[in-house]
């Protein structure tokens, strides 16, 4: 059997054995610990603990009182710089982040979508250019058309200003095409139709008769028409004809 | 509705210094306590309150909140009377006089052999124990104090000392040791 030593024995006294079932069934069984065990409670509980000497109520003040006068006064913390600074720092920081989204966004988009224009083969890419001045000079003929008989009778002109608002989109980039290839002829009946379609998108929502032959007189719509015509069917005949060499042709060109 | 520590420690810290007061008020009875079982003595007692309140409020901006007030001052104080006993101990241990004085250290030892009356003797063993606990090292008297006096468990007494737990356990543990030595020969004369 294994006795338990002095250290164990205090532990258990303290209550902190690490199991204290076992030493109690220890002394239990071992007349010697237990003997030692009543020695060693006789020693310590006759060691009580220090009668204190009673203080008044009051003995908080007067502590407070002998040690007032060496007591600093705190300062009030003043908010530093970097407080005042932080809800700034905050927004930079969300702006940078946006705009670092929007750059990177940007750059994936642009990786993602194939683009025409940055098409490496200029023959493909006038191929392309071709085509989308084709179906334009198409629509933009269809419209001129149906303006030029429009108000005679009692056909509305909501769908010519809803398919002038598209056309004038496209028109745009059409002939910011052309001035980019230097067709200058092309720009200028592309101008000219421009101004028509800008007038077009704009008009009320029925237009009188009177109106539309405003329109058609002093944008001569005819004459607009004619110049199209021309055109298209030069976009049809040679579509892949350089945009280098000088042209000849008075009024349109390609 | 009685102000929380933390909103009195705040208001100090805002400047309030008068705020303190509560705080002294509410706390100086336990501080005073502790500081007697380990100093012994009123007077030293009395000095280690006011060094606890003093040191309290000085450290007070770096109260972190992680015990609470009421452990925080006590801890300070049981240091405090420590400080006060590490340094008058060389001069003040357990002298032997003709008279017994707590307040100078000063122990009368009786002849136990002559004394039949049980109640002199029974005075006369106290003061023997009082001379058993002024030969412990400041560290063995605070945390046999504060492990038999004050029921404060070996983490406690760590912490309270700022030493590992099992070195408080160590410093118990010779404490008793040492008291136990000291006052075998009262129980073989009685």
């Amino acid at each position: 059997m294994k006795h338990l030593n002095e250290v164990e024995l205090i532990e258990h006294y303290y209550e902190e054995s690490a199991g204290p079932a076992d030493c109690e069934r220890h002394l239990k069984a071992c007349a010697a610990c237990a003997k030692h065990y009543a020695e060693l409670r006789r020693d310590l509980d006759g060691v009580k603990p220090l009668a204190t000497p009673v203080r008044g109520e009051d003995y908080g003040q007067q502590v407070w009182q002998s040690i007032r006068g060496s007591l600093p006064v705190y300062e009030k913390p003043k908010p530093s710089w970097i407080q005042l600074w932080r809800p700034l720092g905050w927004a930079a920081a969300c702006a940078l982040l946006v705009a670092v989204a929007f750059v990177a966004g940007r750059h994936w988009e642009r990786k993602q979508t194939p683009s025409v224009a940055v098409s490496a083969d200029p023959q493909a890419r006038q191929r392309v250019v071709v085509v989308v001045l084709g179906d334009h000079l198409d629509r933009s003929e269809r419209l001129l058309v149906e303006l030029n008989h429009a108000g005679s009778n009692d056909m509305s002109a909501m769908p010519l200003r809803d398919e002038a608002r598209e056309l004038l989109a496209n028109n745009r980039l059409v002939r910011q095409s052309a001035i980019q290839a230097g067709d200058l002829n092309v720009e200028a009946s592309l101008d000219r139709l421009e101004r028509l379609l800008v007038e077009l998108a704009n008009q009320p929502d029925e237009p009188s008769e009177v109106d539309l032959n405003r329109l058609r007189q002093e944008m001569n719509t005819d004459g607009l028409l004619f110049d199209i015509r021309i055109l298209r069917s030069r976009v049809r005949a040679r579509p892949l004809e350089p945009q280098d060499a000088p042209k000849a042709t008075k009024g349109v060109s390609l | 509705m009685e102000e929380s520590d933390d909103s009195i420690r705040r208001a100090i810290l805002s400047g309030e210094k008068d705020a303190y007061k509560v705080l002294v008020a509410r706390y100086s009875q336990v501080v005073f306590r502790v500081a007697y079982r380990i100093t012994g003595n009123e007077s030293d007692a009395e000095e280690a309150v006011q060094e606890a309140f003093l040191r309290g409020y000085q450290k007070l901006a770096h109260f972190e909140g992680r015990s609470s007030m009421a452990t925080w001052f006590y801890r300070i104080a049981a240091n405090c009377a420590l400080d006060i006993v590490s340094r008058r101990r060389p001069e003040t241990q357990g002298r032997l006089a003709e008279e017994n004085d707590p307040e100078r250290g000063e122990l009368q030892l009786a002849d136990i052999k002559a004394g039949p009356d049980r109640l002199l003797l029974s005075r006369e063993i106290e003061a023997a124990r009082q001379a058993a606990m002024s030969g412990l090292t400041p560290t063995e008297r605070t945390a046999f104090v504060l492990r038999h006096m004050e029921d404060r468990s070996t983490e406690e007494i760590a912490a309270t000392l700022n030493i590992a737990p099992n070195s408080a356990k160590q410093a118990v543990f010779r404490a008793v040791q040492k008291l136990r030595r000291q006052l075998a020969p009262l129980w073989i004369n009685t």
